[in-house]
């Protein structure tokens, strides 16, 4: 868009209050942590010394660091195949001028107003190998043969918890594509139907092309809060059994405030922002280009 | 805008109340259950009448949360003046780093005049008191005595026994132990009661304080105990699914018969499983060691930073007296670690006299050892009992990360 | 208009029905949580079955007892500030990147991008030590300019796209008109930029209002205490009050779904415009 202006200092005076805030609460902070990585601080002694590598060494060696890493991929994987296509199912479905539809909605979105504290708990509850909902709703259906110990078994524990929160997710996702919806024009959809597509047909041809600014922003924001997760992964098992559920998040987090080794901890954050930061430099890229000249 | 009046208010009242920052007394307290922090409110209401030139302010925070803070409180210029806190290592790390105040004058005629000599050290560091204690309580195999009588038991004394009676309700359809592993630290009780039974008092310090490797042989012969109870199937299967409350559960309705907790499983217990409780000692192994307890301490430190330290010992020689003590204890049927207040009611007496027949105690795994060691350690032993194959390579592991963090 | 055929609109109350109802199944469990006492919850093996009798003095407990009012005063003098304070601050930010080419406009609108995506636990301890040496610790205020400056990233960027929507016409003819460069943000740009500001305030009031994290860290006193601290602080070191967890939770999400409820409009059509159109 292009913009006649008077003066070459009006912009950065807007930009004054926004960025000096922003420089103060977040990049120096983050600047500090980077440099706290090369540090072995232990988050209390007013003194700390210089180690320069020594940190990212040692976690190039660390087994839970590396388990921490191929949970992240697995939660980054699953994130991006089960919400948003989940997500669209379920925004396609309630999204009919029926009426009810935005009850529907409305209770849909009802799991994300809860705190991760409750929600932790209530699924812990629902995973009870024992007498846990899903347990007896298996047994029920004659599927017992399926049970496992969901939050015990090292195996199969970052999974269920990345259903948990997956549960949560796909509400939003749910509201990302409702938006998007609303950006179909409905005269096209029903061009579709005069010229005898049928429903399938109408939904590859038609809504989903449409959706495409929608569907970049779904599996964005999944890629980030896949890689960032951490509230159900503490709350529930705190990267537990002996550390198989574990993510980079909660690692950093019990390294850094748990067990006093706060310059490990950020060197752990240090390398999350890294591989974040890949992601949003392949973000920006597609949003720039599909803006075309700025 | 309203909202910005408000914050002017509160700001105005700041500066009014940190001007007459002389008198003003910070307390954190981790207390957040609802009968400790009822009970403990009412000892600050209690002072604020004794002493009414300080205004107190008291801050509860979540326990867990709490362990968390206080480092960044003990750290900023606004520490508070007095904090709760544990004995032990937890408490020498801070004083080590020259983040406490030193409390001597709160014993003025010595810690061992009011508090038994067998928690000085736990209060201490390098021969400095930091430390004043309130309460503490003993471990213990906590067992239903409905399910005991079902099935003919009586209490083991011997650790032949305790296997013995591990296969009888085994072999009933009972769960020998109930334990909750999800929440780690329920496996320090284990590791630290065979370690002491079998090795002795010294030898546990040693390990805890790091001296000892960890695949020395007779730490490997403590986890193999432990290994060797997880191979016969005595504990809860699914463990490491729950957390300590839920797995006390089973022992409540009686599907279990056993577990290795601290005094204070009967306060969770439902009104009418309350009386089915008992206790008893940890089963001895080697009769020629002595026997050896953990016993939690719980009490308040004075950070180095703390505005009011004058304040602070002033509320410090309250807590620590007789009057104070034995109110908190009787409200909430607790030990005072106060040597003068008798306990509240049977079950403590028992508790008491358990330890009083000892040889020495302990604090607690989580709270004897470095807290870095003591997340990897609880991990690891968590790991064995699922996996008790993976004896030699955990210890392995242990000892790796030993001489990382004790080096 | 063409009228949707009725074994359609079977198929749709029914699989909306079945699925809704699945989705909601923990929600039901937190509520039967809320409606148990201690007892019950420490008996019964079927901790997520309804209770076997109802009990509401969970509610009352939470709401009273457990200083429940006190936090909820809290929660609304950091959240609406906040919510307010980001919104009119990255409204400038995006203003700028919107409307203005100059250089570094690309650094800068990564700068806010890249913000937007770290993982905050990074900046504990950093900024605790910040607030504490300019003596914002312990303060609204502190907690406030915090999630102000945190959230300026997102926001900046998902306002910008949404003015950038605005025909620049309406800019070059304001600036023919002779107006200046703030008249034209304060009386063109920001009046139709409302229904992009109401949808990002319903996402900011529901994350702020949740917030937990940031309030432990830069907060002490109870005084100052919001409503996620204080349904933490009933587990305690043993024992965790679950049953009045749950309530209390349950009624500090009543807040974040009311106001969705109000504002869903905005907020449907609002995210059309800021975030799928580039």
């Amino acid at each position: 868009m292009r913009v006649y202006r008077k003066h070459w200092w009006v912009p950065w005076a807007f930009l004054a209050l926004p960025l000096a805030m922003y420089l103060v609460w977040v990049i120096i902070p983050i600047i500090q942590t980077l440099s706290l990585s090369f540090t072995s601080w232990d988050g209390l002694s007013p003194t700390t010394r210089f180690i320069g590598w020594r940190n990212f060494e040692d976690l190039f060696h660390d087994s839970i660091f590396w388990t921490s890493i191929q949970n992240n991929i697995r939660w980054l994987i699953l994130f991006i195949l089960v919400p948003v296509p989940g997500g669209l199912a379920i925004a396609l479905l309630l999204d009919q001028k029926l009426p009810g539809n935005k009850m529907y909605k409305t209770l849909f979105y009802l799991p994300m107003t809860l705190s991760f504290v409750v929600i932790g708990l209530v699924w812990s509850w629902i995973y009870d190998p024992q007498y846990g909902a899903l347990t007896t709703a298996l047994n029920s259906i004659g599927l017992s043969s399926l049970n496992r110990a969901w939050l015990n078994d090292p195996s199969i524990v970052t999974y269920s918890l990345v259903f948990a929160a997956i549960w949560r997710q796909i509400p939003y996702i749910m509201v990302l594509y409702l938006a998007g919806l609303k950006n179909v024009p409905p005269e096209m959809v029903e061009a579709g139907i005069v010229d005898g597509a049928n429903r399938v047909q109408r939904f590859w041809y038609i809504i989903f092309p449409m959706l495409k600014p929608a569907t970049i922003i779904a599996v964005t924001v999944s890629v980030i809060d896949s890689l960032r997760s951490f509230d159900i992964v503490f709350v529930m098992t705190r990267g537990g059994p002996f550390y198989s559920s574990n993510v980079l998040a909660n690692y950093m987090y019990i390294e850094g405030f748990h067990n006093y080794r706060m310059g490990y901890g950020s060197a752990i954050a240090v390398i999350q922002f890294a591989i974040t930061f890949g992601f949003i430099l392949v973000y920006l890229s597609n949003v720039m280009k599909s803006e075309g000249v700025d | 805008m309203k909202a910005r009046k408000w914050i002017w208010l509160v700001v105005l009242l700041v500066v009014v109340v940190s001007t007459l920052g002389a008198q003003r007394l910070v307390i954190n307290s981790y207390m957040s259950d609802e009968a400790p922090r009822r009970v403990f409110a009412e000892l600050v209401d209690q002072f604020r009448a004794l002493h009414p030139e300080y205004t107190v302010v008291l801050n509860v925070f979540p326990h867990e949360d709490f362990k968390v803070l206080i480092r960044t409180q003990l750290a900023s210029a606004n520490a508070p003046d007095v904090a709760t806190w544990f004995a032990g290592e937890r408490m020498r790390y801070f004083a080590s780093r020259g983040l406490l105040a030193p409390i001597d004058d709160v014993f003025p005629d010595g810690f061992g005049k009011d508090f038994p000599a067998a928690f000085e050290s736990a209060c201490a560091y390098d021969g400095t008191l930091y430390f004043v204690p309130q309460s503490w309580y003993w471990w213990g195999i906590y067992y239903n005595t409905k399910v005991f009588d079902a099935l003919n038991l009586t209490v083991p004394e011997n650790w032949y026994q305790f296997l013995k009676t591990c296969e009888i309700l085994k072999q009933n359809g009972y769960t020998p132990i109930a334990i909750g592993t999800r929440g780690t630290w329920t496996t320090g009780g284990w590791f630290d009661s065979l370690n002491m039974r079998l090795h002795g008092l010294e030898f546990h310090t040693d390990l805890t304080a790091g001296i000892i490797p960890y695949t020395d042989p007779r730490v490997e012969e403590t986890l193999s105990s432990l290994a060797d109870l997880a191979k016969r199937g005595y504990f809860l299967e699914n463990h490491a699914s729950y957390d300590w409350q839920e797995a006390a559960t089973r022992l409540f309705n009686g599907e279990a018969g056993m577990y290795l907790m601290g005094q204070f499983i009967k306060d969770v217990a439902p009104a009418d499983v309350r009386d089915d409780l008992d206790f008893f000692r940890f089963p001895i192994i080697d009769g020629t060691i002595g026997i050896y307890e953990d016993t939690p301490i719980d009490g308040f430190l004075v950070p180095a930073n703390a505005q009011n330290k004058d304040g602070a010992k002033v509320f410090l020689k309250f807590i620590a007296s007789k009057e104070a003590q034995e109110y908190f204890a009787v409200q909430l049927g607790r030990l005072a670690a106060n040597r003068h207040v008798p306990p509240p009611d049977a079950h403590a007496q028992k508790g008491l006299d358990m330890i009083l027949a000892s040889d020495g105690v302990m604090q607690f795994y989580d709270r004897d050892t470095d807290p870095q060691m003591a997340d990897r350690g609880m991990n690891a032993f968590v790991e064995l009992m699922m996996f008790p194959d993976r004896l030699r390579t955990i210890l392995q592991s242990l000892e790796r990360d030993r001489q990382r963090i004790f080096q | 208009m063409l009228k949707p055929k009725k074994s359609f609109v079977f198929f749709f109350y029914i699989s909306a029905t079945i699925i809704v109802g699945m989705w909601l199944v923990p929600f039901l469990i937190t509520t039967f949580t809320s409606l148990k006492t201690m007892n019950e919850l420490m008996a019964t093996r079927t901790a997520w079955a309804p209770p076997a009798q109802i009990y509401t003095g969970n509610f009352r407990e939470a709401w009273e007892v457990s200083g429940m009012q006190r936090y909820f005063g809290n929660t609304f003098i950091i959240t609406i500030p906040s919510v307010v304070g980001t919104l009119l601050i990255s409204s400038l930010s995006a203003f700028a990147l919107a409307f203005y080419q100059f250089r570094f406009s690309r650094a800068v609108l990564i700068l806010f991008v890249g913000g937007m995506l770290i993982p905050f636990q990074m900046l504990l301890i950093p900024v605790f030590r910040f607030s504490n040496q300019v003596g914002l610790y312990d303060t609204y205020q502190g907690v406030i300019l915090f999630h102000v400056a945190f959230q300026l990233g997102f926001c900046t960027f998902f306002l910008r796209n949404f003015m950038k929507t605005i025909p620049s016409s309406l800019y070059e003819s304001a600036r023919i008109d002779g107006a200046r460069d703030f008249t034209i943000y304060r009386k063109i740009v920001m009046p139709l930029t409302v229904p992009a500001m109401a949808a990002l305030g319903i996402l900011q009031f529901t994350w702020i209002w949740n917030d937990y994290l940031w309030s432990l860290i830069l907060l002490q006193s109870d005084h100052y205490k919001p409503v996620t601290l204080g349904l933490v602080t009933l587990r305690g070191q043993w024992i965790a009050s679950w049953n009045l967890i749950a309530a209390g939770s349950l009624i500090a999400a009543i807040v974040p779904l009311t106001v969705f409820l109000i504002f869903q409009r905005y907020f449907i059509e609002g995210l059309t415009v800021g975030a799928v159109k580039g």
